[in-house]
């Protein structure tokens, strides 16, 4: 299926802190998509890359491309407004604009020229409805918004994100300044909106990544550890720094033995070159290797299947070098 | 037991003691108005108030106290001021705050602080300098020829002006409330910001919407502290207003001679006149009612402001 939004070698960095690390991934369109990990990992940073939002803090030095729809996002040419219309952002912390509930929906709209009335009356309604919160505050539509409960903001941000006709929605945390059944609530329109609208969910509870996600990515120390659909990786992840989130355990580094740079060379040597250097070492042992084709770095993937040993990481480093992390088994070795 | 004691006590002493200052600052000011009220009682005995407030016949050896011209030229020049001040502060505010980069900010910020703790008598003398001929040989000639109406026209060609004293006021207020303002627009939160962009606001939606709505109780009362200022300076404004007696003032170029600086100029010199010294001290609580009454609609403004948005 095509990608909606199509992440190549990104990279952030503040300063000389590096944030993301060469990072490549698939959006799967129309799907909920769960980023999760441990805080301070980089995922806001990396769900705001999506709509450009990171050019506002100041020292983020941003490489690589995101594409949406596949147009290049950071092209020199993007319009940034119409960029970041096609995406409903919900934050943190809800954040009502100082302005009435009904002002708060239709903020989007006048921005972009809207001043029919009835229009506007229209939209009020159909996205309040859509976020579940019409019952609750359709007799005070000109009340500030700032008197709503912080479940009902949240909910009212969603329902401003929607009246821009957004075909994203980004979620960084949506559900964390929450009590349980407005989290709930907030968890019930992901589901009913997910057959519309690509949504994007930053959270920290596998919980919640468990009951909405299809898709989940894990980022470590702003490196992608692991994506695929979220049964796959929640249920058996095939890395182990992803296994040791899940089950709440410490994320290691692994002690490297022995490195093999496999960068270069011609092809065909590379079996040949891949088993002497594994020769001096004992089961057990980890070894780093460096690939610099995606050819080369499937073939090791496969050797998993094959020859029994354990890849433990896999980092993308560079926009043509990746860093395969290998552990030592014996041949017919069972995992 | 006994240090809680201490502790409850110093409490309650504390408690008490701010209750205490409050009702003085507030009774100060009773006091104040009170005061210049009983001094000028004698000339409101003695001439009708109408007379006195709106008359523009200022001729103390002959009895005669309108303080018309006066209240005229203190709202004119104040009016002028505010005029000049708040397009200027807000916008420069607005640069500081919203568009111009963080080094420059830094030196900026400091710099217009100074601005605002140099003395007045130095704006003044910067008004003769500087604004008074600007005003004579280039904006009043300009004017007359081009918009021969008003508040254009005028007879005056010296370049002592209400529209001089209301440049010079308004560069000498504008320091402060551009800082003031800085301040309040910078600390409208940055998740606020996001949002508006983040809907597909450009920078310049974000600020008018956003911003510019978030922190106009502020605003207004940045404004007022700095007019507060305005409507009471003497000695800038009686340095480049021109101090004609007697004149209501017509035009932007015609002089003006405000309150303070009639109080300033003529108190200490009018003792064997009599009544002269209550028609003064009348001059001063009129001033002060003025200056009650702006800061209490201004707060009034204020008040509505922040009820409208929480
Ligand atoms: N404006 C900034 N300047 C410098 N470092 C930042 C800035 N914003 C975020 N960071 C750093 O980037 C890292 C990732 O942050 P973030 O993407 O917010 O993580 P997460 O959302 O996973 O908790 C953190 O270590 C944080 O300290
Ligand atoms: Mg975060």
């Amino acid at each position: 299926m095509r990608p909606h939004i199509s992440v190549k070698d990104l990279s952030v960095q503040y300063g000389a802190l590096t944030i993301l690390n060469h990072i490549s991934i698939d959006i799967p369109d129309k799907k909920i998509t769960a980023i999760i990990g441990p805080s301070g990992c980089g995922k806001t940073t990396l769900l705001k890359s999506f709509n450009r939002l990171l050019d506002l803090q100041e020292g983020a030095k941003v490489s690589g491309q995101v594409l949406v729809d596949g147009e290049d996002i950071y092209d020199p040419g993007t319009e940034m407004t119409h960029l970041r219309r096609r995406m409903g952002l919900l934050s943190q912390k809800p954040t009502v604009l100082p302005m009435s509930i009904y002002e708060n929906v239709v903020y989007g709209l006048r921005i972009h020229g809207e001043k029919n009335k009835s229009k506007l009356d229209q939209a009020v309604e159909k996205y309040l409805r859509e976020a579940n919160l019409w019952n609750e505050v359709k007799d005070r539509l000109h009340d500030s918004a700032s008197r709503l409960s912080i479940g009902q903001q949240q909910r009212l941000c969603l329902a401003r994100g929607l009246a821009v006709e957004p075909e994203i929605i980004l979620g960084d945390e949506p559900t964390s300044a929450l009590d349980p059944v407005s989290a709930e609530q907030i968890e019930q329109r992901f589901l009913a909106l997910k057959n519309q609208y690509t949504i994007v969910l930053v959270t920290h509870i596998l919980r919640q990544a468990k009951r909405l996600a299809d898709y989940v990515i894990f980022l470590y120390l702003g490196n992608l550890i692991e994506h695929g659909p979220a049964e796959k990786v929640l249920s058996s992840p095939r890395f182990v720094k992803t296994q040791a989130y899940l089950e709440g355990r410490f994320i290691e580094e692994f002690p490297i033995a022995a490195e093999l740079d496999l960068c270069g060379g011609a092809k065909q040597d590379f079996p040949f070159r891949f088993e002497e250097s594994l020769r001096g070492l004992t089961e057990g042992q980890i070894f780093k290797t460096l690939v610099d084709n995606e050819g080369l770095l499937r073939q090791i993937l496969d050797l998993e299947q094959g020859q029994g040993h354990k890849v433990l990481e896999v980092r993308q480093i560079s926009s043509t070098q990746w860093e395969i992390i290998i552990e030592k088994r014996g041949i017919g070795y069972s995992i | 037991m006994a240090e809680l004691t201490l502790r409850l006590w110093k409490d309650q002493v504390s408690h008490r003691l701010m209750i205490l200052m409050g009702l003085m600052v507030l009774f100060l000011g009773f006091f104040i108005g009170g005061g210049l009220l009983a001094r000028a009682l004698p000339v409101l005995q003695h001439h009708h108030w109408d007379q006195l407030l709106f008359s523009s016949q200022w001729h103390p050896t002959q009895g005669q106290f309108g303080l018309g011209a006066f209240i005229a030229g203190t709202l004119w020049v104040t009016f002028v001021a505010i005029l000049i001040a708040v397009p200027l502060s807000v916008l420069t505010a607005m640069f500081l705050s919203e568009y111009c980069p963080s080094p420059v900010r830094l030196w900026l910020k400091p710099g217009i602080e100074l601005l605002a703790g140099i003395s007045p008598v130095v704006y003044g003398v910067w008004g003769m300098l500087v604004i008074v001929p600007l005003v004579r040989d280039y904006l009043m000639p300009f004017f007359s020829e081009h918009f021969p109406f008003f508040p254009f026209v005028s007879e005056n060609y010296t370049g002592f002006s209400a529209l001089t004293a209301g440049i010079v006021l308004a560069v000498m207020v504008s320091p402060l409330i551009i800082s003031l303002l800085e301040e309040i627009m910078h600390s409208v939160s940055f998740g606020m910001r996001e949002v508006a962009l983040a809907l597909g606001a450009t920078k310049w939606q974000m600020v008018k919407t956003v911003v510019l709505r978030k922190v106009s109780p502020g605003m207004v009362a940045a404004i007022i502290l700095g007019f507060s200022r305005a409507m009471g300076e003497t000695m800038a404004v009686l340095m480049v207003a021109g101090c004609a007696m007697g004149i209501f003032p017509h035009s932007l170029f015609d002089t003006a001679y405000p309150l303070p600086a009639l109080i300033a100029n003529t108190y200490g010199e009018m003792m064997s006149v009599p009544l002269y010294d209550a028609a003064i001290l009348l001059a001063a609580l009129v001033l002060f009612i003025l200056t009650v009454a702006f800061n209490m609609i201004a707060w009034g403004i204020l008040l509505y402001l922040e009820n409208r948005e929480a």
